[in-house]
């Protein structure tokens, strides 16, 4: 068990961590190679700009836009997100590691902080999870992977906190602490290829919106020419 | 005014109080070893060191600041140069790292920072700041037995002979530096033979940068004549398809369009 | 359709190599030559000298000899391999130039040349020809890409004019610095075997290199064919390989005649390894391709034109790794073998040069017919992959999510396989420390160098006995122990040992305390929230001991010593009046008089190896 650790926190976490960073760069340059594509080829070539960045931080920071329908569900999510992102950055014990390999590291969390933040993503989860299921246009919606990501997001957190806030024995804490870092390895390596690549291609999509999903208003004529059902209501 | 270092191995008592000297002088760090070093104990940190052979001989290994130094003639930028004290300096404002020189030495003494990003030659550039103020080496002058000294070549070569006369049964009746490969500013009496301290133990009096200027004076020979030839082949050819082709076709111009 | 399957793996493959040499790469950049490679004083030329240099300029002859030979020799025949040899010529230099990078220190100095000169060097001269030559080459091979684009047309027909002077020009460059790159190595006769050092070993590279260049010709004729399926010039390959051949022949009268004229002509037969290596590589370099290329029935067998050229460009290969440093083993002393990672980025680079190529073919007036390739068909039909039947997009973004993918996987499997204990120890030894021997007179010799120390222990003993005895170095009492020795902790010659084992304390097989029990509950785990040593090992330190200690960390064997002896040694040689030499290096190493020095090799066993001295420059611990 010493030496799988060592070989998950060594050789292994290189190998995932480099896959997500650079499996995330892939899958944003193939989709800009795509957008520009789209807009190469596209015959109305302007693109509200102002409108698509608005629209991108109205979403990033959904304050405004969501807290309208939903939010229970809306203020869940972003206590989620909220925790998902700093926790694990800056999180005492993951930056001590960069420190002590790379000889430098960022602020961190007061410890305080870290506890409350990991109780409260656990929660927020198990409350996203809940509302997915009772609220019945998204469970319709819903595929096996979006009640499967929250779970699998949620193993890091819940073994992370088993070994840095509660008094375990020697034995348990390898095995947790082991438990901790595969699932974060595998999570790693499942982000860029699944739908979790949001989390860099969330700022494109505005923009995919307006360059590839837009009709010129004489398209309905076009489209019914072309199918020589010319007049016929689309 | 060619200046030297006088070694006589028969009065080193290998206290290394010269080593200790260089590294103070030059601000080198600690040292350990490392894989990539010589087991000769000179580094990148290192620019001398004592050798210690059998029944009590130390030798004390160096650059020897060869009057025509093989590693300045490689240097594609002339990083290395010889000062008109004698001394064959680095700059490494002008190094790019080709490590050519350290192929070329035929004493092996550059040493590389290879532990480091930015590396550099290294080696001893016989105390230049100090000789160039009229003082000598810091290795010299902690020389508790007078076993290292310095002076003026002329004077250390008769010092050398002087010394090889008044005690020909005690030396070996050469002083290792007065000619080989044109000669160094590092010379050395002994009771041994010292051909371990270079590559081969008779590396001849020819300073090696003259095996490479035949083959470099040949260059502009070798520029012009392939020209001349290929421009003369080619006008052969040219004329005599022209030539040929006279009553039939016009020849080709030459582009493949 | 199984046309670009070909294509296709082997781009992925190509890919892959790039992903790992950009692992590779990173870490060279960061961490230094000795991080990565296995380069040494010893040893400075490795690999990226031998093969991406010597071996890749030589190999991009191609360019210049099918110019010599259609251009002016006006051999219409070979009309087909200009435009492919001229590119290969010019993506193998810009690779030579990229290998070169790799390899130098300082590789942002790589425009010095331009402005230091230093005309005697031959590398000065070289670098100037690769720089001119590459400019030249870019200038010959522009005009196929600029056949694109309309709007360029003036530039075109512009290049076209000086065609003939920029060839010629290339021929007169090509033949300095291929000749040059032998020239390299007459400055080393001392280091070169004599069986490949001669004084005409600039013509001799020159000659081979032209050699090469018809065979490097032939390989990426046959090569290319086969990538994308298509008949290749079987009879020009012949024809090509026949002058080839004859070039061969003067290269090896060359290499024997001077073997011969300087007397060594029976060193070949003697059986050395040296001898051997050169038997091997005259036979696959020169004798068996040149009986291939020249018997009419072989010389125009598909099969044997493979083995020929593959042959000579191995062979030659060969011959500038063994000029490059392989044949300098006896010299030198110093066994190289190029790390893997040394391996990587010379197949990278390779890759890198291939990939582009293949690009070139693809998308340019290379080829008089162009290969048909989906990835450059714009209403070629969308690729759907075979598992999932989902849309993979356009063909060429099916394609660009392939090679990124085999790219991003190969560069996380490299860097994970970066050692990186290479890299922290920055080539330091890790030398465990041996207890000193004797009695009464201990000998001090952690790495059993024989360079070391007779240090009195019981005069010492005695010295301090009024003051706190054993405690005046004894410093710590580990458990089980009593005035512990200095190797008990300080337990590597030059490194830090982390004294405090943390996995064994919170190990099932070791003291199994759970976190808890040291780290204080509510608080970060670190070392200051955690209990201190003493805590538990209660008599650890030793009483009223004037060393303090402050870390977890013991300083090396040497620091640790030097620590100790030098600052005492300082103080009391001010004290002492009688005795002002205790503070200098020589009283305890080696003693001031050979009788003393010859005492301390009678405490050691057989010499190993003479290592560096490491000077008392004392290194506090942090």
């Amino acid at each position: 068990m010493e030496q799988l650790l060592a070989f998950s926190k060594g050789p292994l976490f290189r190998l995932t961590f480099a896959v997500m960073v650079l499996g995330l760069a892939r899958v944003l340059i193939l989709d800009l190679l795509e957008i520009f594509r789209a807009y190469y080829r596209a015959g109305d070539k302007t693109v509200p700009w102002g409108q698509v960045i608005t629209r991108s931080i109205e979403w990033l920071v959904p304050v405004r836009l969501v807290f309208k329908r939903r939010p229970v569900y809306s203020l869940f999510s972003m206590l989620f997100h909220v925790g998902l992102l700093l926790v694990p950055i800056f999180l005492y014990a993951h930056v001590q590691l960069w420190r002590d390999d790379l000889g430098f590291g960022i602020p961190t969390l007061p410890y305080a902080w870290a506890y409350g933040l990991t109780v409260l993503t656990i929660f927020a989860a198990a409350a996203l999870i809940i509302g997915r299921i009772l609220n019945r246009t998204s469970s319709f919606l819903s595929r096996k992977q979006d009640y499967l990501w929250p779970i699998v997001l949620l193993i890091p957190f819940v073994t992370g906190f088993v070994c840095a806030h509660m008094g375990v024995s020697a034995s348990a804490y390898r095995f947790f602490m082991l438990m901790h870092v595969l699932s974060a390895e595998l999570i790693f390596v499942l982000i860029p290829f699944t739908k979790i690549a949001h989390c860099v291609l969330m700022p494109l999509s505005q923009v995919v919106a307006n360059v590839a999903w837009k009709f010129p208003p004489e398209t309905d004529d076009k489209v019914c020419t072309t199918l020589n059902k010319k007049g016929a209501p689309v | 005014m060619s200046l030297a270092i006088l070694t006589d191995v028969t009065k080193c008592i290998g206290c290394l109080e010269c080593v200790a000297a260089c590294k103070k002088e030059n601000n080198l760090n600690m040292d350990v070893p490392r894989e990539w070093q010589k087991m000769d104990g000179l580094s990148a940190r290192n620019w001398t060191s004592v050798l210690h052979k059998p029944d009590n001989h130390n030798i004390r290994k160096q650059c020897r600041h060869c009057l025509e130094p093989a590693c300045a003639s490689a240097c594609p930028v002339g990083a290395l140069h010889t000062t008109p004290e004698g001394a064959v300096v680095y700059d490494n404002s002008k190094c790019l790292g080709c490590r050519y020189c350290m192929m070329a030495c035929p004493y092996g003494i550059p040493r590389y920072d290879w532990d480091e990003s930015v590396p550099y030659v290294r080696k001893c550039i016989l105390c230049y700041d100090r000789i160039k103020e009229g003082k000598q080496p810091a290795c010299t002058e902690a020389c508790p037995t007078q076993a290292t000294i310095f002076g003026k070549r002329e004077d250390l070569i008769k010092v050398a002979h002087q010394r090889i006369k008044e005690n020909p049964d005690l030396y070996i009746n050469k002083v290792w530096g007065e000619h080989e490969i044109g000669g160094t500013s590092v010379l050395y009496i002994s009771d041994i033979d010292l051909g371990f301290l270079s590559y081969q133990p008779e590396l001849g009096t020819k300073a090696l940068p003259r095996t490479t200027a035949p083959a470099m004076n040949a260059v502009p020979f070798a520029f012009v004549g392939m020209g001349a030839v290929m421009y003369g082949i080619n006008w052969v050819i040219k004329r005599r398809m022209n030539n040929g082709q006279e009553t039939g076709k016009e020849g080709n111009d030459g582009t493949d369009e | 359709m199984v046309q670009m399957n070909r294509v296709q793996a082997v781009k992925t493959v190509l890919w892959s190599i790039l992903g790992l040499t950009a692992a590779v790469g990173l870490t060279r950049f960061i961490f230094g030559l000795g991080a990565t490679t296995n380069l040494s004083d010893a040893t400075p030329w490795g690999l990226w000298i031998g093969f991406d240099v010597l071996s890749g300029v030589a190999l991009a002859a191609g360019g210049f000899v099918i110019t010599a030979l259609f251009y002016v020799m006006r051999r219409e025949e070979f009309h087909d391999f200009v435009k492919p040899a001229v590119l290969t010529a010019f993506l193998g230099y810009i690779a030579v130039v990229v290998g070169l990078l790799f390899d130098l220190g300082l590789p942002w100095n790589i425009w010095h040349m331009i402005i230091f000169w230093n005309p005697h060097s031959p590398l000065f001269e070289v670098g100037w020809c690769v720089m001119l030559y590459t400019t030249v080459l870019l200038l010959e091979f522009s005009p196929v890409p600029l056949e694109e684009f309309s709007r360029y047309a003036k530039i075109r027909t512009f290049l076209m004019k000086f065609r003939f002077p920029l060839i010629l020009l290339g021929i007169m460059l090509s033949t300095l610095h291929q000749s040059s790159l032998g020239s390299l190595f007459l400055i080393m006769p001392f280091k070169l075997h004599p069986l490949w050092y001669s004084n005409i070993l600039p013509v001799q590279f020159f000659v081979s290199a032209v050699a090469l260049g018809f065979m490097m010709v032939i390989f990426e004729s046959l090569v290319s064919h086969w990538l994308y399926i298509k008949d290749s010039e079987t009879e020009r390959i012949a024809k090509l390989g026949f002058i080839a051949a004859w070039v061969l022949f003067v290269y090896f009268l060359l290499r024997i005649g001077d073997i011969a004229f300087s007397g060594e002509l029976g060193m070949i037969f003697t059986g050395t390894w040296e001898a051997n290596l050169f038997i091997v590589e005259m036979l696959i370099s020169v004798i068996l391709p040149f009986i291939i290329f020249v018997v009419p029935r072989l010389r125009y067998n598909r099969k044997l034109q493979w083995v020929g050229s593959i042959m000579v460009v191995f062979g030659m290969v060969f011959n500038r790794i063994n000029v490059g440093g392989l044949t300098m083993i006896r010299a030198t002393g110093d066994i190289y073998l190029p790390s893997w990672m040394e391996i990587i980025v010379s197949m990278g680079v390779v890759s890198g040069a291939v990939l582009v190529f293949m690009f070139a073919i693809e998308k340019f007036h290379i080829w008089e017919e162009r290969p048909r390739h989906p990835e450059s068909n714009p209403y070629a039909p969308a690729a759907f992959d075979r598992s999932s039947g989902a849309w993979l997009g356009s063909p060429l973004l099916a394609a660009s999510t392939r090679y990124s993918l085999a790219f991003v996987f190969a560069f996380a499997v490299g860097f994970a396989l970066i050692p990186d204990n290479k890299i922290h120890s920055e080539g330091m030894d890790d030398i465990p420390v041996t207890r000193a021997r004797g009695a009464d007179t201990l000998f001090v010799d952690g790495n059993l160098n024989n360079f070391g120390v007779a240090f009195d222990h019981k005069k010492h003993e005695e010295l301090t006995r009024e003051g706190q005895a054993c405690a005046t170095c004894h410093h710590m009492n580990i458990p089980l122990d009593k005035n512990s020795g200095c190797w008990e902790c300080h337990k590597k010659m030059f490194t830090v040992t982390d004294v405090f084992n943390h996995d064994w304390h919170a190990s099932a097989g070791g003291a199994a305390i759970a976190c808890d029990e040291c780290h204080t509950p509510g608080q970060q785990r670190r070392a200051e929230s955690a209990k201190n040593c003493e805590d538990c090992h209660r008599d650890l330190r030793v009483e009223n001991t004037p060393i303090e200690v402050k870390a977890y960390l013991a300083p090396s064997y040497t620091d640790a010593l030097h620590d100790i002896c030098v600052a005492c040694h300082l103080k009391k040689a001010v004290e002492l009046a009688d005795k002002p030499d205790l503070g200098l290096c020589p009283t305890c190493h080696g003693g001031e008089t050979p009788e003393n020095r010859r005492e301390l090799y009678k405490y050691g066993q057989a010499a190993r190896s003479l290592k560096p001295v490491v000077l008392p420059q004392v290194k506090k611990p942090e």
